[in-house]
């Protein structure tokens, strides 16, 4: 018996919004401390790991530990018809293939119930380790956000060095390059308007904008992005949600020194 | 060139949680748990750190080496040890019998999923088949593992002792090649290296014990991967009647492969331009992405079922799934894995495998691994004898889905009356062999007593009407074209004799006027709705002129002669004119006489004649090119009379054979009223090797830009490039139509449309004239008007309307 209450429901549609574009199909786990997700994308290029803890919840019961297989675009398509400000509950029955979704608007006045089928999905769990990063980016989620979206304009990838002087976002393409360098910036009203860069070692990564992009449709999810960076590992993208938990994704980095491609052949 | 990539391998290690427990659901309803993360302590402390492995799999996939060596002993660790485990016994549960195993993906699914499925994208339900089959050598999440070291030792030694491939079939032993457990799924790597030898080989007895000694392999350990396997080599998805289609164009592979290997599409295409073939476009992508963990090794399995899930995919967004599809199998393969998955995605294997020889080769391996019976004692080669058998076999039954699991169950032997001709399931039409003339014809046949029918210009159908009343019509490549004439099943079900319960005709299905009693067109035929016709909507109505009977009652007639066919032919049915006729024949051996009935045929608008053997040698042969049927047409007497000279203004870039070279040109004639060239055809044939390449050696100096402003020519042509108007090319086509694409004479015979060349072919370069003296568009409508003209006399003397 599974029995999952979450007050603020727009958190579970914002969610799936930010994952259901990189990851078609997966396992979400259920056990007595929380409810999550670890799913690669098709190129195994990206992964996304998701977390909301059990405290985070209204009521949450598991009894037993259970892994619900869903396709992520249909799971999406139920949560679209909750309103922004119902009541999701997340429900399923021992041994049953479907889970079902309980969405109660705030008076009380109106409750649906979406049943979906679940799916057998041959999951793969890694085990991250959780590792000591050469420099960690703090900054608004919007900014990155823009970030990205300015420099897909321009180029395919994305080059980030930290270094002394702030963080360095820089792309080539056709039309021409971009550079964009954020400062140090603690001196603010708000605290999550701040830009905070913690830096043992420079460090240089270049990545794909593409996936980069789909990783800030998690932006609603959080006022401030993290990103820990270190050469040679993937980067993580981490949007914490209040009280919860958080997502984050991960992103293996190009291969800089492969590039004869581009060339012309002679 | 490797396309390898990097990997960051991540050590699996507990969850923040506690274990988790699966819930699988089947179709009882009662439920079992599969542990995913069992043990995974003890394997994992012989491992280096995760961290270790993250950062030299990075460093090492720069180096292009294989870094980590410990994947390799946890995977035998697992395959070991595994079928003790508490965890396989869902693998021996829900195992599911052999022949559904293999057979269709439904059928699978039905094993595994129950009831949830339906609907449901099938996307990534389909890979737990793969570990349940896979004698438990898979479990759960941590168990398939396989990383690059393991990967790589298996290359190698793959790749090592597919040698042995070679080696005469008496003397091969399966054992030598497979490096995979028996009932572990075949690795996809075995078959593309073997497809590898192949492309090698140019001699078929080679090659067919090359094919024979790989389906030997597969029969001797994973006999259940053998239907996969086979439908790979023969690069097939399904029996043609299904019309099952892969569906992919070169755009979306080309989109996989930019996003599989981090390249843009603009590398991709320009390389594609400079190869000619997405799979050696494949096979030279390095990777310049890592990743977070390179997925598992392909199976043959899994890569079929993915073939067919692409296949499926349909409505919305489909075009996308398909490419994630083709991605996810992009990033897994290793080696030159690249280069046949995308060719084999493109249903262009160009190995040089052609499916006769698959079959002969399907044949020998049953021999060698027979056990369910012997051969006939009076049997000389019984190599050969089996080649035939399964030869024969699937002419009359081109389904792998049956044929395949029938032989591995009942032994080659058996396979003849396993396997038989049923209603339902079109078999390859016969086909006749061109001749150029009625003593041609008079040579070949010589002391045969033979017959000569109208060949009717129109849709070749065979009709299965089937016990139950139900009929389907598949079309000469066994599509289903049932939908396309419903008015045809309304009609056989009248015109058969009462008495008649079912039955195969081979027939042809013509544009008909009723009201004239006339033969129609191909092109107008062509002009008829494809899909969920309705018989009110019909326009154009067909007549059936039937031929041919192969199935009456219950009864194969394949193997009985023709003049014995015909009798029961003009015996079960009902003539009904403008529905129904059989084909118009006459048995003479006189050449007058044929001459005579040629002309009078196509005077009926006919195409012309074939000629068949009526007593001896008269058996029905299913998709063979027979000697038996010979056909004698119109065109290849004297074509449209006149040959036509025309200028190449512009051209397509060659591709497979042809890479390097104009693939196809575009022609044009000259306009004198208006000083400008208009189109009149595409040509590719006709041309020698040498002379294409001298051809395009000359063009290429003439190449312009844009096209100019005097050149008219349909939007729908877009060339590849444009050439200034330099030569002048005599070429001879069988027929002139009107067409919306091309120019030429337009305004003259049509408003708005121009005239083409139908099977235009070149004859030769004019040096003498310039490209302002070729044939002027006024010439080409008078030819175009002439041949209506015959047409129209012959069919309508009375004038029309």
């Amino acid at each position: 018996m599974l029995e999952l209450r979450l007050v603020q429901g727009s958190l579970l549609k914002k969610v799936l919004e930010s994952i259901k574009d990189l990851v078609n199909d997966a396992n979400f786990d259920c056990s007595a401390t929380g409810f999550s997700l670890q799913a690669m994308d098709s190129s195994h290029v990206a992964l996304v790991a998701l977390l909301l803890r059990a405290e985070g919840f209204e009521h949450y019961r598991c009894d037993r530990n259970i892994s619900m297989g869903m396709n992520l675009n249909n799971m999406s398509k139920m949560l679209k018809c909750a309103g922004n400000d119902d009541i999701i509950t997340i429900k399923a029955d021992d041994g049953s293939d479907t889970v079902t979704f309980m969405f109660e608007s705030p008076t009380q006045d109106k409750i649906s119930d979406f049943e979906m089928k679940l799916m057998d999905i041959d999951s793969e769990h890694l085990g991250i380790p959780d590792a000591e990063y050469h420099a960690i980016v703090r900054m608004p989620s919007v900014e990155f956000a823009r970030i990205c979206k300015d420099l897909s304009s321009i180029g395919d990838t994305v080059v980030i060095s930290v270094t002394k002087e702030g963080v360095k976002f820089s792309t080539r393409g056709d039309i021409g390059s971009a550079n964009i360098v954020c400062r140090q910036n603690t001196t603010v009203d708000k605290p999550e308007e701040a830009t905070v860069i913690e830096m043992n070692e420079p460090v240089s990564l270049t990545f794909a904008l593409r996936y980069m992009n789909s990783f800030t449709k998690a932006t609603p999810l959080s006022n401030t992005v993290t990103i820990s960076l270190s050469s040679d590992l993937p980067v993580v993208v981490e949007y914490k949600i209040a009280e919860m938990g958080y997502v984050r994704f991960y992103l293996a980095p190009k291969i800089e020194e492969d590039e004869d491609d581009t060339k012309p052949q002679a | 060139m490797l396309s390898l990539r990097s990997c960051f391998y991540l050590r699996p290690i507990t969850l923040p949680h506690p274990q988790f427990k699966k819930l699988i659901f089947s179709n009882n309803s009662s439920f079992s748990f599969k542990p995913i993360s069992h043990n995974f302590v003890s394997p994992m402390s012989s491992r280096p750190s995760a961290f270790d492995a993250l950062m030299s799999g990075a460093r090492a996939a720069a180096k292009k080496k294989p870094a980590n060596s410990s994947p390799k002993k946890r995977k035998a660790l697992d395959s070991l040890d595994s079928p003790l485990k508490p965890s396989s016994f869902l693998a021996l549960e829900s195992t599911p019998p052999v022949e559904s195993q293999c057979g269709s993906s439904v059928s699978n699914l039905d094993d595994h999923g129950g009831t949830h499925l339906d609907g449901v994208d099938l996307g990534e339900t389909k890979l737990r088949q793969d570990n349940d089959g896979g004698v438990g050598a898979k479990i759960g999440p941590f168990g398939n593992k396989t990383c690059a070291s393991s990967v790589q030792e298996r290359t190698a030694k793959l790749k090592s002792s597919t040698a042995e491939l070679k080696k005469k079939a008496k003397d091969f032993n399966s054992k030598n090649v497979a490096c995979w457990k028996e009932g572990e799924r075949v690795p996809f790597l075995f078959l593309c290296l073997g497809f590898d030898m192949i492309s090698e080989e140019s001699s078929r007895i080679t090659i067919t014990d090359i094919v024979c000694n790989m389906l030997r392999t597969v029969m001797d350990t994973t006999p259940d991967d053998l239907v996969a396997t086979v439908y790979l080599l023969a690069n097939k998805i399904a029996p043609a009647h299904e019309g099952l289609e892969l569906g992919i164009g070169d755009a979306s592979i080309i989109k996989a492969l930019s996003e599989a290997f981090g390249r843009t599409e603009a590398q991709v295409k320009k390389q594609y331009k400079e190869l000619g073939d997405l799979g050696l476009v494949a096979k030279a992508s390095r990777s310049s992405q890592s990743m977070m963990r390179k997925p598992d090794a392909l199976t043959v399995t899994k890569v079929f079922d993915t073939f067919r899930l692409i296949a499926k995919e349909s409505g919305k967004d489909s075009q996308e799934k398909k490419k994630n599809h083709i991605k996810s199998l992009l990033v897994a393969a290793t080696d030159c894995e690249p280069l046949y998955l995308i060719r084999l995605l493109q249903t262009k294997l160009r190995i040089g495998l052609a499916e006769q020889t698959l079959l002969a080769a399907l044949g020998q391996a049953a021999v060698y691994s027979e056990k369910h019976s012997t051969p006939p004692p009076n049997i000389q080669s019984p190599l050969e004898e089996a080649s035939k058998i399964v030869k024969q076999v699937y002419s009359i039954l081109p389904v792998y889905d049956k044929l395949v699991p029938a032989l591995l169950s009942g032994g080659v032997w058996n396979l003849s009356k396993t396997c038989n001709f049923t209603p339902g399931i079109p078999i390859g039409p016969m086909l006749a062999k061109p001749t150029k003339g009625v003593s041609e014809i008079l040579n070949k046949f010589q002391g045969l007593e033979f017959t000569c029918e109208y060949k009717y210009d129109g849709e070749r159908a065979q009709i299965h009407y089937m016990e139950d009343g139900s009929v389907e019509i598949y079309s000469r490549n066994a599509e289903r074209n049932t939908g396309k004439f419903p008015d045809v099943v309304l009609t056989v079900s009248r015109i058969k004799k009462p008495s008649v319960r079912s039955f195969i005709l081979d027939c042809e299905l013509v544009a008909y006027d009723r009201g004239k009693q006339k033969i129609l067109p191909f092109q107008i035929l062509s002009t008829r709705a494809r899909k969920n016709v309705a018989v009110s909507d019909i326009k154009v109505e067909v007549c059936v002129f039937a031929f041919d009977l192969l199935y009456l009652d219950g009864q194969p007639l394949i193997q009985r002669e023709l003049n014995v066919r015909r009798e029961l032919l003009y015996n079960s049915f009902i003539e009904e004119s403008g529905y129904f006729q059989f084909a118009t024949a006459i048995i003479t051996n006189d050449l007058e006489e044929i001459q005579k009935f040629l002309d009078a045929s196509v005077d009926q608008s006919c195409e012309g004649l074939i000629i068949k053997t009526l007593n001896r040698d008269a058996t029905y042969e299913p998709s063979k090119r027979s000697h038996n049927w010979l056909k004698l047409k119109k065109d290849y007497i004297d074509s449209i009379g006149d040959s036509l000279d025309l200028v190449p203004i512009a051209a397509f870039h060659g591709r497979g054979k042809r890479t390097g070279v104009y693939g196809a040109f575009l022609l044009a004639c000259y306009d004198n009223d208006n000083e400008e060239f208009q189109s009149i055809c595409k040509i590719g044939t006709g041309f020698s090797e040498a002379m294409l390449e001298e051809r395009s050696a000359s063009l290429r100096s003439k190449v312009i830009p844009e096209p100019k402003s005097y050149y008219r020519y349909g939007d729908t042509i877009n060339p590849d490039v444009w050439f200034e108007p330099t030569e002048v090319w005599e070429v001879k086509a069988a027929d002139l139509t009107i067409s919306p694409v091309h120019r030429a004479g337009v305004g003259i015979v049509d408003s708005d449309k121009g005239i083409s060349l139908r099977f235009p072919r070149l004859v030769r370069v004019r040096e003498d004239k310039n490209p302002e003296e070729a044939s002027s568009s006024e010439q080409v409508a008078d030819m175009y008007n002439a041949q209506k003209h015959n047409h129209q006399n012959n069919q309508d003397d009375n004038g029309d309307d």
